[in-house]
């Protein structure tokens, strides 16, 4: 193994220093001279008509600049399918959609506003379940399901049904597995509805400039996303939206798509030529921004004697709202991986992603791999206890590895899940006696990461310093750190002496987003590429400059010098201010980077089997094993010890590895043993941190992250992404472990203390 | 909308001002006196973000009129670290990792110096009940409450 002087070593992040003093700026902390507060008017009905909506009294109040509604918006989609507008049309489909918006001189005088605008509304019958909105001649949420403009020719919606993309993934002949099996195994899992709970809450600031030319501040992971549909929904050109965003207080998913905040801002601001901060409120972000889908899972599991997979049949369903968002995208992936990471020459998944009267449902860490996780790992479990095998057994015995064809057709490299496995049961001491009421379970999985395309440049400037350009958002996860290591490995330069701009798409090159576990993979390398390319650029002018030939020239520690006679060389100071009067000009490394001769999205999918050589950049995979004790008359449970084992290919900080697993198991237990959106006809009930519980800091036991490295051939040094994955097993390896002690197997998330209680008294009875 | 006419010492630095009666100190802080270090996230008093100290004392920003706190002293984080040198919960904060977003981080590290200024040696157990006022949604609070034990190592025992 080579080594390295920067890449792997666990350096302290590059903008802590900022964030630690109160310095670092958000959007939420900008404003602008002259600047007016949005508002948003929300529907009251989880489903109902417009009727009319009269805005002229709240028009007339003092202080109002702008009014929006449906009638003044342009009608185009905002995303992938076009169901969608910023404003509410013709009907309301959730309660929280916005109907109407106003900017005004301050906060207050909006929200006056909003109480001024009268709606009459036709309600119309809601539906609420996922399976009554599946039921043939289910009444419509979109009538229009067919005429939908498709962004992405996979869509695959189903005129006159509610559902808005199916998924199919074939792969052997199903029934001939049960046939053939010792035991078939049927369980229905389901999880709830649970919310991203950035602390940043979604915010956006718009300007019109003087030649109608926009400028948006937003909190968001995707600003090449939003350019690219606001430039779509308002019509202006690209380069006249642009798109600036500071540091993320947070994202999760919630961030990663366009949402109605950006282009209602935007609106806003047009209407009123005056510059329009929009800031949801925290009950805004709880019921209007997107949820994790909830999901119905329903597994069968065709076994032999001795625990191998023959065969599994999954059908899942994504409740997915009132619009489909990145639902599809949910659905495709959780179509694809929801036998889990497992060798099984059988495979028949349906995974259909439905409309019903609710939240809109879109990207959530873990991207639908955290559901289906929960299902496969759950099903697992109670496949080793019927049979009589040790948990980690069958899935060792089972797992996937390299060279193996998965379900999807694709021929796996870099597949670190059996080394994650036993290392994770090993710091649990899998197998130890363990004292009464205390049980032990384990879970694993594998997620993708997606291709798409990144860009960066790397620049040297008069003084030496090197600057990172990048389109990746640092959100918290670290990102800016990953490229200064990267930067600095290559080009030989202390970290010191490298600064991450902020993105701002004037300057910054193209990136796909931030999301889907992708930047440290896909940007990494388009940031290695650019600093080969600078660094070729400081050699060619330090050879102009030395006149000693390129080849023997060395850059390392801030300098260029001969490798015959180090003494000999000059400083990148001097080389990029001699490049300055240089033709071949300032030194500005390139670099684009997509996967090598695959489309950039990956090769598509089999439209009727789901089959792709390579339909992701590359996968992780991650055990977790969970030691928890179960209060016997109160149905509490303690979790004494998570440990968690990820593949991430090479660990370009493993600190920050560590600190990015550490921080999804802690949203993992929320997830699994208590956070969930409580519905009454539609309507969310507990929309703050005062009724909506996440974990706090009493609430979290002894962590051990362990990294696990099988290098990937295309990753930058080998390495894969890990934001998302640390929390996918974490549900499943607690909900084993509670089993384990009481004999209670949980099948809905999340597993409330009511539950247990209520199952175990049921168990007694 | 009634205004008042208000004293108070921000950061050690004394203010004279005129502000309406409902606007809270998180809004005057960040709006008025551009202290926007302290963060603006649920104005429910329910996630720590706008944490500050009123004479020495954790107060809610958000839930705090700043007309209330007329004549008394503020710190916020932008006035933690003084002459360029850092605090000592802030180097830790640094040091350990304690960072990710760094939206929580101003709030958290000044119920973390509440805590240690009254009781300089907390168990771990006292630091974490400490913060549980905190929402922290990136870290998993391992290590906030790692460097906030390392920061109070760093205090001198007094017998």
């Amino acid at each position: 193994m080579c080594s390295y002087s920067v890449v792997g070593k666990g350096i302290s992040r590059v903008d802590v220093m900022e964030k630690a003093t109160g310095a670092a700026q958000y959007t939420f902390d900008i404003r602008l001279p002259g600047m007016l507060y949005g508002k948003v008017l929300r529907s009251p009905y989880a489903h109902a008509r417009i009727v009319h909506i009269d805005t002229s009294r709240a028009e007339h109040l003092k202080g109002v600049k702008a009014l929006i509604c449906g009638r003044d918006i342009p009608p185009r989609g905002l995303f992938h399918l076009g169901d969608q507008t910023l404003l509410a049309t013709d009907k309301v489909r959730f309660v929280g959609e916005p109907v109407a918006a106003v900017a005004a001189t301050d906060r207050d005088t909006a929200d006056e506003a909003l109480d001024l605008i009268e709606v009459d509304y036709e309600e119309l019958p809601p539906l609420f379940d996922p399976e009554e909105a599946m039921a043939e001649g289910a009444l419509l949420i979109h009538e229009k399901l067919g005429e939908y403009h498709r962004l992405m020719p996979w869509l695959h919606p189903i005129p006159g049904t509610n559902i808005c993309h199916l998924t199919k993934l074939r792969r052997g002949d199903v029934e001939a597995g049960f046939r053939e099996a010792y035991r078939v195994y049927e369980n229905r899992f389901t999880t709830s509805m649970v919310q991203h709970c950035s602390l940043e809450p979604h915010v956006a600031v718009a300007a019109v400039g003087a030649t109608g030319d926009i400028t948006l501040y937003a909190s968001t992971q995707s600003p090449f996303l939003v350019r690219e549909r606001l430039s779509h929904v308002f019509q202006i050109p690209i380069s006249k939206m642009r798109v600036i965003v500071p540091y993320v207080g947070g994202g999760f998913g919630a961030k990663s798509a366009v949402t109605t905040v950006e282009p209602i801002a935007v609106g806003l601001a047009l209407k009123a030529q005056a510059p329009v901060k929009l800031q949801l409120d925290r009950s805004e972000e709880f019921t209007s921004t997107v949820v994790r889908h909830p999901t119905v899972i329903n597994l069968k599991t065709g076994v032999s004697r001795d625990g191998k997979l023959l065969a599994s049949k999954a059908k899942v369903i994504w409740d997915t709202g009132a619009y489909a968002d990145d639902g599809p995208f949910v659905a495709r992936w959780g179509g694809l991986t929801a036998s889990g990471p497992y060798q099984i020459e059988n495979v028949w998944n349906d995974s259909c992603c439905v409309y019903t009267n609710k939240a809109v449902a879109g990207a959530f860490r873990g991207f639908g791999c955290s559901q289906i996780t929960w299902a496969h790992e759950s099903q697992m479990d109670i496949i080793a206890r019927d049979l009589g095998i040790d948990p980690l057994e069958i899935r060792l015995k089972n797992a996937v590895e390299e060279g193996a064809t998965a379900a999807w057709g694709e021929k796996l490299h870099s597949v670190g899940l059996k080394a994650s496995l036993r290392a994770a049961a090993e710091a649990i001491g899998w197998g130890k006696k363990l004292p009464p009421g205390t049980g032990m379970g384990i879970a694993c999985m594998h997620k993708f990461t997606v291709a798409l395309m990144s860009s960066a440049m790397v620049k040297v400037n008069d003084d030496g310093r090197v600057e990172v350009f990048k389109g990746s958002i640092e959100m918290g996860q670290g990102n800016n750190t990953i490229v200064t290591q990267i930067a600095s490995e290559v080009i030989g330069v202390p970290v010191e002496q490298i600064s991450v701009p902020e993105i701002d798409t004037r300057f910054s090159p193209y990136n796909g987003g931030t999301f889907g576990s992708r930047d440290t993979f896909m940007v990494g390398n388009a940031v290695r590429l650019a600093a080969e390319d600078a660094r070729r650029q400081l050699l060619k002018a330090a050879a102009e400059m030395l006149k000693v030939p390129f080849e023997e020239l060395r850059c390392e520690g801030g300098r260029v010098f001969s490798s015959e006679n180090p003494a000999e060389g000059v400083y990148l100071a001097e080389i990029a201010y001699y490049s300055n009067a240089s033709p071949a000009g300032p030194i500005i490394g390139k670099s684009g980077y997509s996967l090598k001769g695959i489309p950039f999205r990956g090769i598509p999918l089999d439209p009727e089997t789901g089959q792709s050589e390579r339909p992701a950049a590359c996968w992780t995979y991650a055990a977790q094993a969970a030691e928890v004790t179960v209060d016997k008359d109160t149905g509490t449970v303690r979790i004494l010890k998570l440990v968690a084992a990820h593949d991430v290919g090479r660990a370009i900080n493993p600190t920050n590895c560590e600190q990015q697993i550490e921080g999804a198991l802690v949203m993992g237990i929320g997830t699994t043993l208590y956070e969930e959106l409580g519905l009454d006809a539609g309507r969310i009930v507990n929309p703050s941190f005062a009724d909506y519980k996440v974990p706090r800091a009493s609430d979290v036991p002894e962590l051990v992250p362990i990294i696990i490295e099988a290098p990937h051939r295309d990753g930058p040094f080998g390495a894969k992404g890990v934001g998302e994955p640390g929390l996918a097993p974490t549900a499943a390896a607690i909900g084993n472990a509670i089993c384990a002690t009481t004999s209670v197997r949980l099948k809905d998330l999340p597993i409330t203390p009511e539950k247990i209680f209520s199952e175990m008294k049921e168990r007694e009875a | 909308m009634k205004a008042k006419h208000i004293e108070l010492v921000v950061n050690e630095k004394a203010y004279d001002m005129t502000v309406a009666v409902n606007r809270t100190l998180l809004e005057v802080l960040r709006e008025d006196l551009n202290l926007t270090g302290t963060k603006f996230s649920c104005e429910d008093g329910e996630c720590g973000a706008c944490t500050v100290l009123l004479d020495g004392k954790v107060v809610r920003s958000c839930l705090t009129l700043a007309v209330d706190v007329r004549g008394r002293k503020v710190t916020t984080i932008d006035g933690l670290s003084q002459n360029g040198e850092l605090h000592p919960l802030q180097a830790a904060f640094i040091e350990h990792g304690a960072i990710q977003c760094g939206f929580c981080t101003p709030g958290m590290i000044l119920s973390a110096k509440a805590l240690l200024d009254r009781h300089p040696h907390p168990t771990e157990e006292e630091v974490r009940t400490a913060i549980d006022g905190n929402i922290c949604r990136c870290t998993g609070y391992t290590r906030i409450v790692k460097a906030i034990l390392v920061a109070s190592q760093k205090i001198p025992m007094v017998s």
